[in-house]
């Protein structure tokens, strides 16, 4: 009877465990995922005033955004930053993690010195690129200056400002592009390739035919994360330029922030990350179906 | 039996190792935690952003606090970030401050989310006649004068904040290239200051701040109300795009970008005063931060070259105000602490020693003491008489500021076009201030 109690316990126990080792991760998640998102989403249907509501608005604050120029203004240069820095980081992250495929000397020290940017907290970045922007004390102004030219404006003139914006974001995020394509390089298999070299096929020819074709998986990944990444930069600008001159540097982040706390337009603000969410996830879904349709292929 | 028995004892362990291990984490958790110091004096927690203008309260006040019995913590942000941090703070309650020592023209956003203290309840008396009137009309909320936003036509001014530093904007001009005394006239500021540089003495006339925002409407409001300019009318119609204003643009974005350093677009307050102190620059509009420091060798290449004055004209010479000005929030954790402390703090006695340590104070009576700390208040009293106004009292006004800095600094970086940008900003900020139902 006893040994019958003790296996009924085991049983019951047996069924309750994995809910009773879930509970806690899954109120977590409820704590700070859904509900965060379920209360933003609310709010996005709200007119507030001086930090309280003061009406239910429905979809207003959504339709409103689209004849925001503001918001038009900083949704555009947002693409346009995220389109080219993705790009770039891209192209020299997949140059440098095939350069880096090698074995030579010094190849281990060379692969740690180039995640370094990656690692080092965006602020602190920024205010390093800000160090070598500013006209009246910037390296680059001393540089200049130095070899007999004169200040460098970069962060006055909103071409270059923005330029000056996406050199940075490259800088400090090629190394993840680099690092996610190395390990991608490092786990192809090696037949094809000696069957290529083997062929005769020269560098040019393996880089067209195999690697990247079958690269393509990994590169794909690799751009859509970086995209969605991109798309909420905000510490580097914030430090850098505050979304200026005028408006040439202001990314959706910056403008939906000052949305949000200096103008206390909290509903309004929350439609904004909301769509921009919705833009966000629909890239993410572009992409993973070009990426289906490029396996299929 | 044995591998039966080792099963149940390794369910048993999972949950009594996990019972174990969060009892543990907590008990480790709560030895960690810190313990509170033992009461060191009558805590007063106070928010401030980063400002040279704060240094005397810093290094002679609240060490007589200190002797007073207070015990003071001194938090400090970097400007661009304290109003949305202290809203949030007093908004959601958090009772992380005692004090915030605000912006003035924040006032109004606090006013209106009515999360501040009612200091005029508590004790602090706001008719004393030696407060600066215009100082302490700044801390009630609906104003006593001018315009008032919809919802708040009908309600009693309170007095829901207190002058803490009197600072507002003045002249500083070098003395070696402005030789008889502070330019009186914009048109005398550039044409000395042309022959300063002609002279070798500086690089450049003026200096002043280009970035968006706050920055370049500061820099711009002195010019706009010395060319005649007014914000608003009695009905919160912008009207800063009048002839007046326009000129005072054109002056700005033209005149005066040609005779700054070229990066002037980019420039907020750390590059002016590196161009001031630094001698470069011959003249600049500044408050009272960097002004503090002209004397100081350590912080200057042109120690006893730079001397004050107010602010030159066109049709008149009127600066801006923009004080320090001290509120509590409604959930101050220290609150009877926070008001004793503002009561010591702007009496006559302690006013005349921040005077003495070289701060603007806001009481009239400690203008007058023997030997103010610094040469620049005397200059502050005279730009107070002469003529020196706030910014509009709208919780509105970081969103005006907002439009108008990005049109007037758009202008700025081509150089021509103040008239337009205002004309566009004038347009922007109806639109804005129409669908917050201004009208």
């Amino acid at each position: 009877m006893r040994s019958r109690k003790y296996r009924l316990q085991g049983a019951g126990l047996d069924l309750a465990l994995p809910y009773l080792m879930l509970a806690p991760g899954l109120l977590i998640v409820l704590g700070v995922l859904v509900y965060p998102l379920w209360d933003g989403l609310r709010a996005s249907t709200k007119a507030y005033r001086y930090g309280s509501v003061v009406a239910d608005v429905g979809m207003q604050n959504y339709i409103k955004l689209w004849s925001d120029p503001q918001f038009l203004n900083a949704l555009w240069v947002t693409i346009e930053f995220v389109a080219l820095s993705v790009t770039f980081e891209a192209i020299l992250g997949f140059a440098l993690a095939l350069f880096c495929l090698r074995e030579f000397r010094g190849i281990r020290l060379l692969r740690t010195i180039l995640i370094i940017p990656m690692v080092i907290t965006p602020v602190v970045v920024a205010i390093v690129f800000r160090l070598i922007y500013a006209s009246d004390a910037g390296m680059l102004t001393a540089i200049s200056e130095w070899t007999g030219g004169g200040q460098v404006q970069i962060l006055g003139s909103p071409v270059k400002a923005f330029f000056g914006l996406v050199v940075l974001d490259v800088w400090e995020w090629t190394p993840l592009m680099f690092l996610i394509l190395l390990a991608g390089l490092q786990s192809l298999p090696h037949e094809p390739f000696e069957a290529a070299r083997v062929d005769g096929a020269g560098n040019w020819r393996v880089f067209a035919d195999l690697t990247f074709p079958m690269m393509r998986p990994v590169l794909a990944i690799a751009i859509v994360l970086r995209t969605i990444d991109a798309f909420g930069t905000f510490d580097q600008v914030f430090v850098l330029t505050r979304g200026g001159p005028g408006e040439a540097t202001r990314l959706v982040s910056i403008y939906g922030y000052d949305t949000a706390f200096k103008f206390q337009q909290t509903g309004y603000a929350a439609a904004l990350f909301v769509t921009i969410g919705l833009v966000v996830l629909a890239l993410a879904f572009s992409a993973v179906r070009l990426l289906r349709r490029v396996d299929a292929s | 039996m044995t591998q039966s028995s080792r099963s149940r004892l390794t369910r048993r362990s999972v949950l009594k190792g996990g019972l174990g291990l969060a009892l543990a984490t907590t008990a480790l958790t709560a030895i960690g935690l810190p313990v509170p110091a033992s009461a060191a004096g009558k805590k007063v927690i106070i928010g401030a952003f980063a400002d040279g203008g704060l240094t005397p309260f810093k290094q002679k006040i609240i060490p007589l606090a200190k002797d007073a019995g207070f015990d003071i913590e001194f938090l400090e942000d970097e400007y661009g970030v304290t109003l949305e941090k202290w809203f949030a703070d007093a908004k959601n309650s958090a009772g992380q401050y005692d004090l915030y020592l605000l912006d003035d023209p924040w006032v109004p956003q606090f006013g209106a989310a009515n999360v501040l203290e009612n200091l005029g309840a508590a004790g602090i008396d706001g008719g004393d006649k030696d407060w600066i009137g215009s100082m302490i009309d700044m801390g009630y909320w609906p104003p006593q004068k001018g315009p008032r936003v919809k919802g708040f036509e009908t309600a009693a001014p309170t007095l829901i904040c207190v002058p803490f530093v009197g600072d507002l904007q003045t002249l500083t001009y070098r003395n070696d290239v402005y030789t008889s005394g502070a330019p009186k006239t914009w048109d005398e500021v550039i044409a000395k200051g042309k022959e300063g540089v002609a002279a070798g003495k500086i690089k450049y006339p003026v200096v002043f701040r280009g970035v968006s925002g706050n920055p370049i409407v500061t820099s711009w409001y002195p010019v706009f109300l010395s060319f005649g300019g007014s914000f608003f009318d009695d009905k919160w119609n912008p009207v800063f795009n009048s002839a007046e204003g326009k000129a005072s643009a054109e002056f700005f974005v033209g005149t005066m970008k040609q005779n700054a350093p070229s990066g002037v677009v980019e420039f907020d307050s750390d590059q002016e005063g590196a161009a001031i102190l630094g001698g470069e620059a011959g003249a600049i509009i500044q408050y009272s931060g960097n002004a503090l420091k002209a004397d100081d060798p350590t912080q200057t290449k042109v120690a006893g070259k730079l001397d004050f004055g107010i602010v030159p004209k066109q049709t008149a010479a009127i600066a801006q105000m923009g004080i320090f000005i001290a509120g509590i929030p409604k959930s101050a954790p220290n609150k009877a602490n926070s008001v004793e402390f503002l009561k010591w703090y702007v009496s006559a006695d302690i006013q005349a020693k921040l005077s003495e340590a070289g701060s603007i104070p806001v009481k009239r009576s400690a203008f007058g003491i023997a030997k103010p700390g610094n040469r620049l208040i005397p200059v502050a009293l005279q730009q107070l008489d002469a003529g020196a106004l706030p910014r509009p009292r709208t919780p509105d006004w970081a969103k005006v500021e907002e439009l108008l800095g990005i049109e007037l600094n758009k202008a700025l970086q081509a150089g021509s076009g103040g008239g337009a940008a205002l004309d566009n900003a004038a347009k922007q900020v109806k639109d804005y201030l129409s669908s917050v139902g201004y009208y």
